[in-house]
């Protein structure tokens, strides 16, 4: 029952306390382009949560067994970075092969993910927090979980917001940002939520 | 393109901020103190010229295919040295900015000039370019700083420069205030782009 | 210098290993893909737009290989974009021509709609449109929120100073936008060689129609058009003609005998059709063609066409294997007298 309650802890804890996108600031590059509609904010999502959980995975493996035993986690930039962008091409190849149905909806995305803040982000904060492994996994996939929450939500309010009247200058990015504010202003009613 | 232009376009006409809306990441998260947003802009002006020197150079020696892996170790390089070097010169900055240092390296803007211009242009221009682009940035990043910290602590380089009496609103260094100040400029900038499009006409 | 060259082996080993396990996946989990989709996808201009009506650059170059989508749909690459792919696909360009968007409607502006009611509410067609049949009298009519101007992503559809939709041929790249949008489907994708519209779509019985349009262009079924057609290209079904495009040639005598103005001419003002003695070889070809029978000579004797009869249909023109056919301006005699 612990193993559970801590699971879910760290769900909410990564979904909303500390989310990604709105807390942390990573992310906002896909968060602030690809959220017009709400079936390729989707499969971005979807996207994102798989890299960001399997990055971690394998980040978190070899800071642990290639840059730990030699000491060079000053390398830690430079091997992350190799093996996340290893990682999703091989990700990508693998998808086209054995399933063309989800490469052919999100296998567009996933080249943009290499450059996502949020991957190599989430593989340094998991070092930094000096988390397990199976930890390090559950906060790259919660994680994943709520850029995605946060990009249906965006997606949502910017698709109703074509219909609205907006001044000229306010129009595309301007507003964009201004509904992320007030999403992360909603957000930080979470802080100070303290859960183990 | 003259020297003088290459160097000079990245400040004003193609700011990576607010014209070509690249590099979202730090200038939200970093831009809460002037100190940070400065720091912050320096460290990614270092990162920017060398590797658009470095990508330049060994541009006839990259195979196209795999030219985004290879920027990007360049890159990556060229972040951890400045980390380093930051950590050992500057610790207090080097905490306050945290992870966005490491975070440089998938900042769009660099990559984004490698594939743009370091690949196509010779070594000076592409220095210069990267330095441009580097300034660019770093006032893009000062201006939303001033803003936020002026209203969020009524200081500028933690220096008191408010009133006694006023009461700072947090919520402008913390991160709606960033997404909403970062919105409202842009918005500024629009408008004034659109009177410089009409007095054209 | 083991500081230095440890590190460096370590990254390096590192790239190696993964290069050697990207190499192996690319064999082991090549996927046959025609390499002409890699060719066409680096030729698109990668803006990943949709307005091909596909899910990106990569999507189009796969329906062109894959589906036989024609090569001429990418609107921002334009015709260079379309010959660069018409011969990596070893096809000529020539076989789909560019579709434009025609409205087929005249009213929808200010000054020639009767209105039912004021419409105050989500400017958007759909929603005025299920309002009470739309404020539009004609219930087949424009509605007039400007959807189809919202939805085109290419700048080709413009509001004029009267309120009227005015579809700019150039920047238009046929890519259905703007059809998808309009509720009361008023717009159409034609080959921009068409030159002659039917620009109503009321159903109504001739009557009706004619009142309601406030533009008073509206289609009576009366048939002049149908029975005036050389080539039987219009036909009249539920109370409204429709030009077969297919058959259509240009030739716009329709649009002299409606009486009420329901079709446009955008050929307008015709010219007329002149062959010129020194290159005519008699060979009949434009005689046979003309559907108004105006050009009249004996075989191998240079033609000559009745410019009275004459449309301006320039049918001939295109026949002729001699180029020797010519459309004049016959408001500028001195043309005619030198030619």
């Amino acid at each position: 029952m612990a193993i559970v309650t801590k699971i879910l802890f760290m769900a909410v804890t990564s979904i909303f306390i500390n989310n990604f996108v709105l807390s942390r600031f990573l992310g906002l590059c896909p968060y602030l382009g690809v959220s017009k509609k709400i079936d390729s904010a989707f499969g971005m999502g979807m996207a994102v949560i798989f890299v960001m959980a399997i990055a971690s995975a394998f980040t978190w493996l070899i800071n642990q067994y290639i840059l730990i035993p030699a000491n060079m986690q000053y390398l830690q930039t430079i091997a992350f970075i190799l093996t996340i962008a290893a990682l999703v091409q091989f990700v990508e190849m693998f998808i086209q092969k054995t399933a063309p149905a989800l490469y052919k909806s999100l296998g567009v995305y996933l080249p943009l993910i290499t450059t996502n803040c949020a991957v190599l982000g989430v593989a340094v904060i998991n070092i930094g927090e000096g988390l397990s492994f199976l930890a390090s996994i559950l906060n790259g996939f919660f994680g994943g979980v709520g850029f995605t929450v946060v990009l249906l939500m965006m997606a949502g309010i910017r698709e109703r917001l074509e219909k609205a009247e907006l001044p000229k200058s306010m129009q595309g990015m301007p507003i964009a940002l201004i509904i992320a504010g007030c999403m992360a202003l909603a957000f930080l009613g979470f802080s100070g939520l303290n859960l183990g | 393109m003259s020297a003088f232009k290459e160097l000079t376009k990245g400040i004003f006409k193609e700011n990576p901020t607010f014209v070509l809306v690249l590099g979202m990441c730090p200038t939200l998260a970093v831009t809460s103190s002037l100190k940070n947003a400065i720091g912050m802009g320096m460290a990614s002006t270092f990162v920017l010229m060398f590797s658009n020197i470095l990508i330049s150079l060994l541009k006839d020696l990259i195979p196209s295919k795999i030219r985004i892996p290879a920027y990007i170790v360049v890159i990556a390089s060229f972040v951890s040295i400045i980390d380093m070097a930051m950590a050992a010169y500057v610790p207090e900055l080097h905490k306050n900015l945290g992870i966005f240092i490491p975070l440089i390296v998938v900042n769009c803007i660099i990559l984004g000039r490698a594939e743009a211009f370091a690949c196509k242009n010779n070594v000076f221009k592409s220095a210069l370019d990267g330095i441009g682009m580097g300034l660019g940035f770093t006032l893009s990043l000062s201006v939303v700083s001033i803003i936020r910290e002026i209203l969020g602590a009524g200081q500028l380089l933690e220096i008191d420069i408010m009133p006694q009496a006023y009461e700072p609103m947090l919520a402008a260094i913390l991160a709606p205030g960033a997404f909403i100040t970062l919105g409202l400029l842009m918005a500024l900038i629009n408008i004034i782009k659109d009177k410089k499009k009409v007095e054209k006409e | 210098m083991m500081t230095i060259l440890l590190p460096a082996m370590l990254l390096g080993g590192l790239a190696a290993i993964f290069g050697i396990i990207l190499a192996y996946a690319s064999k082991k989990f090549h996927v046959e893909v025609d390499p002409k989709i890699d060719e066409i996808i680096s030729v698109l201009p990668s803006a990943n737009c949709g307005g091909c009506a596909f899910p990106g650059c990569a999507g189009y170059a796969d329906a062109i290989v894959q589906s036989g989508a024609a090569v001429n749909m990418c609107g921002p690459g334009g015709e260079e974009v379309a010959k660069r792919i018409a011969a990596i696909m070893g096809v000529s360009l020539t076989p789909k021509e560019r579709d434009i968007a025609v409205i087929h409607c005249q009213s929808g502006g200010y000054n020639n709609t009767f209105f039912k009611y004021e419409y105050k509410g989500i400017d958007n067609c759909r929603s005025a449109a299920t309002i009470a049949g739309g404020p539009n009298m004609c219930v087949w009519g424009c509605v007039f929120q400007y959807d189809c101007v919202k939805a085109c992503q290419f700048d080709a559809l413009h509001i004029d100073a009267q309120g009227m939709k005015i579809v700019n041929e150039d920047n238009c790249t046929g890519c259905g936008a703007c059809v998808k949008a309009c509720p009361r489907s008023l717009i159409e994708l034609v080959p921009i060689s068409k030159k002659v519209h039917i620009l109503c779509s009321s159903r109504d019985k001739g009557p009706i129609a004619k009142k309601s349009c406030g533009n008073n262009t509206a289609c009576i079924a009366c048939g002049l058009c149908v029975k005036n057609c050389p080539t039987q290209a219009i036909t009249i079904t539920n109370n409204l003609a429709i030009i077969d495009y297919s058959k259509c040639i240009n030739c716009g005598i329709c649009a002299t005998v409606c009486p009420t103005k329901a079709i446009e001419d955008r050929m307008l003002p015709r010219k007329k059709a002149f062959i010129h003695d020194d290159l005519c070889i008699g060979c009949t070809i434009c005689a046979k063609k003309c559907p108004v029978e105006a050009i009249s000579g004996e075989l191998k004797q240079p033609h000559i066409v009745d410019q009275e009869k004459c449309v301006g249909c320039e049918v001939c023109v295109k026949a002729c294997p001699k180029n020797a056919i010519e459309m004049v301006d016959i408001n500028i005699p001195k043309k005619i007298a030198e030619a």
